[in-house]
């Protein structure tokens, strides 16, 4: 049959402008909305990095790179990035692995699965500034559980280890007020409350791994769980690896309710807690010093941004098969 | 290579028997399908061969040797599953070698980075880089060696599949619906190849299918499966003619098989009523059934046993299948003719059938073959 078909024929130039005007005149109000709130505040305080405004005051000088200049010569600003990386360094690898291991045993479970899976994520559940003066009570240096725990192992075989023995001896660590733990017991909390939402993840990611492989595997010859986890399990889980790696990194370098709740006045004994949050935090509220907030704000943004695109990255070359 | 024996063997999920105590002996290099509808415990006797499941009675035997307890890695056998699933994350030729790589390197010459470098491994290496070019030269695949299975079609993933079966020498293949993902043309071709490749392995082949046409086209013997037992094992031909179940002449062959009651009484054979021929001394009268071909049918000139109208007709080319409604009956018969007759098979047309006893396989109320049970027709009186 000879029937042309007409719209495979090339539409009128009219037509075709009409469509694309109402097109953008549909996305006007969406793209306006996503400029003013979401892109214009990132460039004011791109701008505002440059000067030393304050809120409040009615004008501002240009003051050039001075306030990254000071991120990268004050010692407050170094204590400030190497509590932020120590932090993030141990939160995500522990986080993600606990987060994996408890994935890949909860999975292993029936149903009692879904108690430990309930128990493990009741940390991410509840809010974190609730759950650290909970801890705060627990780690008081003289009525805290923890040191109270400790004690009562003095004076048994228990003290022939060392940390035992020299606390029944010197006293035990003050924990959240000093300065060489304190950024360790922050981590801990981070870990234990984060590692829960990395098995939820795995969970999920788990449940895509294609039953059928672990026979083959096993026909194959892989003989001991390590082989078939090798095999078959770890290759399957890595887009959500690089997903819960990502999001773990974002969550620890936005680390900041804890550090508030325990040292709500400058960032730790010492400063070693001064996590990037807080230092946004103290310095452009507290002290309204908007200038240097913006800063550290930009550098911020920029490390998250990073850390994006390095997932993107890896998603498109390495794990999707 | 070995045979295989399966000596009553069951399997029971929860309250669910799905195998009741199945007996199958293979000989060495054999090629046996277990064939059967869904459900019917084909797959779970496979996966329990290769020892993925564990049987709940009976004893498997490979080249005389009970496995009952040894797990599926140390049994030697190979198998092709349904989904092929292949590792997404290795390349076709890294995805063949794993058989080999499991069972002859060491787990510290498999480590990523040193592994290599270890003393012997560098030898091994090369012998399964040489394997894996020859499974891929026997599957024509030369061509896909470097490429991950999700840039491979259908066709190309099953030869992977294949390839990785057959890479190491295992004492037996069990392939598990191999074909059922793949479209009508690449299913023929694909058949034809494994029945190449197993004369030219001489290899034993369980093979695993719903689809009687691969059973029939490819075994050496069908075992019939439904309900969890073996109905009957034995040659495609004679499975096709002289099946010993009802259900298996239900099963094999297409289109199906006709069945018909027939009434046997004081030696007389009655279809619907109607005396059509008399049986030998000695059957016992009762109600039979009586299955035929669709070749056995033939549309009949005079004096037909059946008339019907047409209701249906299938024409192949080479051959046309008409079905025929039965008058006063709902029972539909399906009927084989030569292409010249097409032109009486319009549809709604009256037509007579007729066929002959001795083509006529007759089974009880139950389903059972008689086969002492002979018939023949009545000699049609002939015109004075």
């Amino acid at each position: 049959m000879a029937v042309i078909d007409n719209s495979a024929l090339p539409r009128k130039p009219s037509e075709v402008n009409r469509q694309a005007r109402t097109a953008w005149g549909l996305a006007t109000p969406a793209l306006a909305l996503m400029f003013l709130i979401l892109l214009v505040p990132v460039v004011v305080a791109g701008i505002l990095s440059f000067t030393n405004y304050s809120l409040g005051n009615t004008g501002f000088d240009w003051v050039g790179f001075k306030n990254y200049d000071r991120l990268f010569t004050r010692s407050t600003y170094e204590k400030m990035f190497i509590a932020t990386f120590t932090y993030v360094v141990v939160v995500v690898p522990v986080s993600v692995g606990l987060g994996l291991g408890a994935a890949l045993l909860v999975n292993s479970l029936g149903r009692i699965g879904d108690v430990y899976k309930t128990i493990y994520f009741l940390p991410v559940m509840a809010t974190l500034l609730a759950m650290a003066i909970v801890w705060e009570f627990m780690l008081h240096p003289t009525i805290g559980v923890i040191n109270q725990t400790f004690e009562m192992t003095c004076g048994t075989v228990l003290e022939v280890i060392p940390f035992l023995a020299n606390g029944c001896a010197d006293g035990f660590p003050l924990w959240l007020g000093d300065k060489d733990y304190a950024i360790w017991v922050l981590c801990f909390i981070g870990i234990w409350q984060g590692f829960g939402f990395n098995m939820v993840l795995y969970l999920a990611g788990l449940t895509a791994v294609h039953r059928e492989l672990y026979h083959a595997a096993e026909m194959d010859g892989a003989k001991s769980g390590w082989e078939r986890f090798r095999l078959v399990t770890w290759p399957a889980l890595g887009p959500t690896t690089v997903f819960v790696v990502t999001i773990s990194c974002i969550r620890a370098f936005q680390v900041f309710d804890t550090v508030e709740a325990f040292w709500p006045q400058g960032g730790g004994p010492n400063k070693s807690t001064y996590v990037m949050m807080f230092a946004i935090f103290e310095k452009g509220v507290q002290q309204n010093l908007i200038g240097i907030g913006s800063a550290i704000t930009m550098l911020f943004l920029i490390f998250v941004m990073f850390l994006t695109l390095i997932q993107r990255w890896l998603v498109e070359r390495k794990v999707h098969y | 290579m070995a045979g295989l024996s399966i000596n009553r063997v069951t399997k029971r999920f929860g309250e669910t028997e799905v195998l009741k105590g199945v007996t199958l002996e293979i000989s060495d290099a054999e090629f046996v399908s277990l064939v059967g509808p869904s459900g019917c415990g084909k797959s779970t006797l496979l996966r329990i061969i290769a020892g993925l499941e564990d049987p709940t009675g009976g004893e498997i035997a490979i080249g005389g040797e009970t496995v009952t307890g040894t797990r599926a890695a140390d049994r030697n056998l190979s198998m092709v599953f349904q989904s092929y699933a292949l590792y997404p994350h290795l390349t076709v030729a890294e995805n063949i070698a794993v058989p080999l790589r499991m069972r002859s390197l060491s787990s510290s010459q498999r480590l990523p980075l040193i592994g290599p470098f270890l003393p012997g491994a560098s030898e091994k290496r090369a012998e399964i880089a040489s394997a894996v070019q020859n499974a891929a030269e026997m599957l024509e695949i030369e061509a896909l060696l470097d490429r991950k299975p999700g840039q491979l079609s259908g066709g190309q993933r099953q030869r992977v599949a294949l390839g990785r079966a057959l890479v190491r020498s295992p004492v037996a293949f069990l392939l598990d619906e191999p074909l059922s993902n793949l479209d009508a043309k690449l299913r023929v071709q694909t058949r034809a190849e494994i029945a190449q490749l197993h004369r030219r392995l001489n290899a034993t082949f369980v093979y695993v299918t719903h689809d009687q046409v691969e059973a029939m086209t490819m075994s050496d013997r069908i075992a019939v499966m439904m309900d969890g037992e073996i109905l009957q094992c034995d040659t495609p031909s004679i499975i096709y003619e002289d099946p010993s179940d009802i259900r298996v002449a239900e099963f094999i062959g297409s289109p199906k098989i006709n069945i018909l009651p027939i009434e046997l009484r004081e030696g007389t054979l009655s279809l619907f009523e109607r005396a059509i021929g008399h049986a030998s001394r000695g059957a016992q009268p009762g109600i039979y059934q009586l299955g035929l071909r669709p070749e056995a049918v033939h549309l009949a000139t005079s004096d037909p046993f059946l008339t019907g109208t047409v209701a249906h007709v299938e024409n192949l080319g080479a051959e046309v299948f008409a079905q025929v409604d039965l008058a006063g009956q709902t029972t539909r018969v399906t009927c084989r003719t030569a292409p010249a007759a097409r032109d009486q098979l319009r549809l709604g047309a009256e037509v007579g059938l007729r066929f002959d006893l001795a083509d006529a396989l007759i089974f009880d109320a139950k389903g059972t073959r008689q086969r002492t049970v002979e018939v023949s027709l009545n000699q049609p009186v002939e015109a004075a």
